[in-house]
């Protein structure tokens, strides 16, 4: 896959600019902030206007730009990464944090290769049973059970 | 100052914090050798375990991680030619080589020798020139302020952006784009919340620290192939051989560390040059002073050419503290995520620093020599040891430090939403690191938005809501024309050269 990078980011940053410039407007306005000469608008006025300028030059820098290859990347174990994080975030409050640590941790090992069962269970519950001992016996920090031990009765 | 070292060794020695010492140094070690992860992440995920801390205790155990961070980064140049951070780079130039040659406790423990002096130069330069500096900045006023923050951003962005000042400025202004998001602290508007009430407080700046600087790199790291292969390749790594160094070498590389040692230092002052320039042009420089012969041995394992970036880069990481302990403005990445870490206990770095928080001031200072002491101490006899680490496999450190990143954040908030935003976050960094932004300057952007502003909005109120201050008066006029420098000083130096060398080529053209 070949792509002229400076282009594309200078394209992405110059939508972000008119973006963060078209909600500026939403920002609520205090009366007499018409005589004020620096108000809450002020900053991101300049921050939209000296971003689409830089965009624009750097837009202009990269017309010769050559295309050049993305390195070889395994995209594959990117995304699933990403969708374990997510999954993570998603499960944490309703199975709590024991369940869905292990979950997160095996699940990770195992993307990543590793299938010895041993190191998969010797790495996840034990690990997480001592974090979790250490946040809420030692140092007192309440973690949510999560609905799955409140149905539990624990 | 004898008081404030008082002070300061006072604090530093109590037991509790020796141990955040050690641990520091230990933690930053494991950390920074894993290829991928530098200083600026080993920093971002101590950030969550400080915040249980005092200032002073947090902020010797961020010290004690940087330092260790930029050594353990070393290890794994010199053992398996995958430099932990960019510092590190010029390390495995020579470094690697001779670890092929059957020397790596030999390189090993000359980095650790080497990183010990050119540390302990730094802080003392530290102690001798940072009260100096902030004594001086304390009549520094508002508009000065602004100005030195407009420096901070241009200098990093100038030296940041490897040669493109434009992405790394964009990258700067994207940070003060970030900063904005919340309740804005003057008159209390809300802005760029979309009525969403997880960003009146707007986005925080641990959550931003480690979405871009751990759970972007942990992920860039598992998806690029080459270090994969380096993290294969690792297991070879046990066979060290001797560790010790002959009179004759020491007596070789000692004036080179000397030398290495002041020059990194100060560039490592100079905001945004930070330990990787240092490293690079100590190599330049002492390749540029050595006979022939020497020369010759660069690039295959000379002595000469591991111990100079290894000085460089230790003096450097002393020597961004100063501008961060005194002006509040950081000298590197690593150290803007420090200064974050300050302002999240309330404690504004800058010229007052030393007068209303003493014992952190000094501290730092004092820390800084005895964490060389510790991480000579302690990485010496453990590099056997420390090097079989790199034997973890990578199928079990990575979901780790992934878990550590995204608890780290959500035992501060208690708040799953911060999990996605996180997520979104690294997406878009390694969006913006594919498309080759540098990372940094946007920290560097969301640290100082918002006393930017402040600073910019009070010395207008000051001055009559007129912007004359900015020529007017003589500090923040020079503080302006050095941003401007550091911005247009290279693309217009380009420009005089390529013009220079056109009327070079017009003159012969006209003689003949």
């Amino acid at each position: 896959m070949t792509l002229a990078k400076d282009r594309i980011g200078a394209l992405i940053f110059l939508a972000l600019s008119i973006g963060y410039g078209l909600s500026i407007p939403l920002i609520p306005d205090y009366p007499g902030d018409e005589y004020e000469i620096f108000t809450a608008k002020t900053l991101p006025t300049a921050l939209a206007i000296i971003g689409g300028l830089l965009s624009l030059a750097l837009l202009y820098g990269a017309r010769g730009e050559e295309k050049s290859a993305l390195p070889e990347l395994d995209w594959a174990i990117a995304f699933k990464l990403i969708a374990l994080m997510v999954s993570y975030g998603l499960i944490l409050e309703s199975l709590g944090f024991l369940i869905a640590t292990t979950i997160f941790l095996l699940c990770g090992y195992w993307l990543l290769g590793e299938r010895r069962k041993w190191l998969l269970f010797s790495c996840s519950l034990p690990l997480v049973l001592c974090f979790w001992y250490g946040l809420t016996q030692l140092l007192d920090i309440y973690l949510a059970p999560g609905v799955v031990m409140q149905w539990m009765g624990m | 100052m004898w008081e404030g070292i008082y002070i300061g060794v006072t604090t530093a020695v109590m037991p509790f914090n020796l141990l955040m010492m050690f641990v520091g140094c230990f933690a930053g070690t494991f950390i920074g050798m894993l290829p991928g992860l530098g200083p600026v992440s080993a920093v971002a995920l101590m950030i969550p375990v400080t915040y249980g801390l005092d200032p002073s205790s947090g902020i010797i155990l961020m010290a004690g991680v940087y330092y260790g961070a930029v050594f353990g980064a070393s290890t794994s140049s010199i053992l398996i030619n995958a430099p932990g951070c960019a510092s590190t780079v010029v390390t495995a130039f020579d470094g690697y080589p001779m670890a092929q040659q059957g020397k790596a406790g030999k390189a090993l423990a000359l980095a650790a020798y080497s990183s010990f002096t050119g540390g302990t130069i730094g802080a003392i330069f530290l102690v001798l020139f940072a009260p100096m500096l902030a004594k001086v900045s304390l009549s520094f006023q508002s508009s000065d302020y602004f100005a030195l923050m407009v420096l901070g951003l241009t200098a990093v962005a100038a030296f940041a952006g490897k040669g493109n000042i434009l992405k790394a400025l964009m990258m700067c202004i994207l940070g003060l784009m970030l900063s904005t998001v919340g309740t804005d602290r003057s008159n209390g508007v809300e802005r760029f919340t979309y009525g969403s009430i997880e960003f009146i407080d707007g986005l925080s700046f641990l959550l931003l620290a480690m979405a871009t600087f751990a759970l972007a790199e942990v992920v860039m790291s598992v998806m690029d192939k080459t270090t994969n292969a380096q993290q294969a390749q690792s297991n070879d790594a046990s066979a060290l051989g001797s560790m010790k160094l002959t009179k004759a070498e020491i007596k070789e590389v000692a004036p080179t560390i000397l030398r290495s040692s002041v020059l990194g230092f100060v560039v490592g002052v100079l905001p945004g040059a930070g330990a990787t320039i240092a490293s690079f042009l100590a190599y330049g420089v002492e390749r540029n002073l050595s006979s022939k012969e020497d020369k010759e041995k660069f690039g295959k394992g000379s002595l000469r050419g591991l111990a100079a970036p290894e000085s460089a880069n230790n003096a450097a990481s002393t020597g961004s503290f100063v501008p961060m302990l005194t002006l509040g403005i950081p000298g590197s990445g690593t150290t803007a995520v420090m200064l974050g870490a300050l302002i999240a206990y309330g404690i504004q770095p800058g010229p007052r620093l030393f007068i209303d928080h003493p014992d952190v001031f000094w501290s730092v200072i004092v820390s800084m020599y005895l964490g060389n002491i510790v991480l000579l101490i302690l990485n010496l006899p453990l590099i056997p040891y420390i090097a079989k680490l790199l034997e973890i496999p990578r199928s079990i450190l990575i979901p780790l430090i992934l878990f550590f990143s995204l608890t780290g954040v959500y035992l501060v908030s208690f708040n799953a939403f911060d999990i996605q935003v996180m997520v979104i976050i690294c997406i878009c960094a390694i969006g913006l690191k594919l498309l080759d932004f540098p990372l940094a300057p946007m920290l560097l952007g969301f640290i100082l938005g918002g006393m930017l502003e402040d600073n910019l909005r009070r010395a207008l109120l000051i001055n009559d809501e007129s912007m004359s201050f900015l020529w007017e008066r003589p500090l923040t006029a020079v503080i302006m024309s050095l941003a401007m420098l550091a911005l247009f000083g290279q693309p217009l130096l380009n420009l005089l050269r390529a013009k220079l060398r056109q009327g070079k080529t017009q003159d012969v053209f006209d003689a003949e």
